[in-house]
């Protein structure tokens, strides 16, 4: 099922990488964040990540890791893998556990929620994944829940 | 009425309404809304259901429509309340066998107890930030434990006399009745404020955005609503809504906020419309 949303980022995600330029950087570098590399290119992928560069601008794929972005942050968190990726406006950055999206939104004061925990904001995308599994303990996020925006 | 209040055959009577909207398939329309209409103020975008001035009537309604849901089945039944500042433990009767069932168990949040527990057969999740058919719950938080708010908390958001005010967001510096109760003014340490607090206190799918997965939502709500009416007595000369008229196309809050006469969707209902809480129904209170 492709949502609104979805198309709208895809969109959004290929014409920033034609023209050559980061997408979404400001909210993330506002949040403390730093990154390096170019936009499709990994600036320090982990072992095994999955990174296949551009391929992720088809938006075809549900959970395609890249999708145009940036890697944020890659790491093992109590058991789950939790990646972030610069990604463009509205949100600024997508967070996926165990390689599924995991809705995230952008609070005014440059803070975020997660579709997880709706009722508490944090300051990185890391800290909000962070924060999604310490809520959702070893179940899945559920496909249709992350793609209703 | 107050939960506690209830007598033994309303608790019954509620939770048979609530299971029989479940198995017509109805009930998950309104976790689905719920996570529809919840949209942040960083991005896009008309918000309706939190982190906007629409946050007290859009819920008003929304517990108004299920209400009405409910009394199809058993037109004796009304939405009880939650009163958090007074009834603050897990071991409170809320929690019973024979009402809302009690906490999660510590290996993966699965309420084990009650009519709402999956192994009851009747409460089986369909629409869930993920994929566990059963409901959860992690009462207070134990790995970094928080209290439900207390009444003096509750009283210092009452106090507060402007409903809400401009940039009618849930920034901290948006002061004002509505975003002080909605509970985005505090920082994280102690789980948020008042409303989201108890969201974040009961746990499990009460802290994400299909949040209505777990009944006791309506409780709490219920009790949000009521403060809403008790702000109002508090503060009768003060606007019971703001912004009272639509932004102007200069306001960088046009389109994403109502005013008290533009239609809150998917109701197509006013904030104006539901004001007076009197026109639909009462408070028993105490």
């Amino acid at each position: 099922m492709v949502s609104r949303r979805r198309v709208l980022r895809t969109g959004l995600t290929t014409a920033a990488a034609v023209a050559g330029t980061a997408a979404a950087l400001r909210p993330v570098a506002a949040a403390g964040i730093t990154r390096s590399g170019a936009p499709g290119r990994a600036a320090d992928p982990a072992p095994g990540a999955g990174m296949n560069g551009m391929s992720g601008m088809s938006g075809t794929e549900p959970a395609d890791p890249a999708d145009g972005g940036t890697p944020l942050f890659d790491e093992v968190y109590c058991g789950r893998r939790i990646q972030g990726f610069t990604a463009p406006e509205p949100a600024g950055a997508r967070i996926l556990v165990d390689g599924r999206e995991l809705e995230l939104m952008r609070r005014v004061d440059g803070s975020w929620i997660s579709m997880a925990n709706h009722y508490q904001a944090y300051a990185t995308p890391l800290d909000t994944a962070r924060g999604a599994v310490d809520v959702i303990g070893h179940a899945q996020l559920s496909e249709a829940a992350a793609h209703h925006h | 009425m107050n939960q506690r209040n209830l007598t033994s055959d309303q608790r019954s009577r509620f939770v048979q309404a609530v299971l029989q909207l479940k198995r017509t398939g109805r009930y998950d329309k309104y976790v689905r809304l719920h996570t529809k209409y919840f949209a942040a103020d960083g991005e896009t975008g008309l918000r309706m259901a939190h982190m906007a001035p629409t946050f007290f009537p859009w819920h008003r309604q929304f517990l108004l429509v299920f209400e009405h849901e409910l009394q199809m089945f058993d037109p004796s039944v009304t939405i009880p309340y939650w009163d958090w500042t007074a009834d603050r433990s897990q071991n409170s009767a809320l929690w019973d066998d024979d009402f809302m069932g009690g906490n999660g168990r510590s290996s993966d949040g699965q309420v084990m107890t009650g009519p709402f527990a999956h192994v009851s057969g009747n409460w089986p999740i369909t629409f869930g930030v993920t994929d566990e058919k059963y409901l959860t719950r992690d009462m207070g938080r134990p790995d970094r434990p928080i209290v439900l708010p207390t009444a003096a908390e509750l009283a210092g958001a009452l106090k507060i006399g402007t409903y809400d005010t401009a940039p009618w967001n849930s920034a901290p510096s948006t002061q004002g009745f509505r975003n002080k109760m909605e509970g985005w003014t505090v920082g994280d340490a102690k789980g948020g404020y008042l409303h989201n607090r108890v969201h974040q206190w009961v746990g499990g799918h009460m802290t994400g955005g299909s949040s209505p997965n777990d009944p006791v939502f309506w409780l709490h709500h219920a009790f949000i609503d009521l403060i809403w009416v008790r702000w109002q007595r508090q503060h009768p000369h003060a606007a019971f809504y703001l912004p009272s008229r639509p932004l102007a196309a200069s306001d960088p809050q046009h389109g994403r906020v109502l005013s008290a006469s533009e239609p809150m969707p998917p109701f197509n209902v006013k904030p104006s419309a539901v004001l007076d809480h009197r026109t639909y129904y009462t408070y028993e209170e105490e």
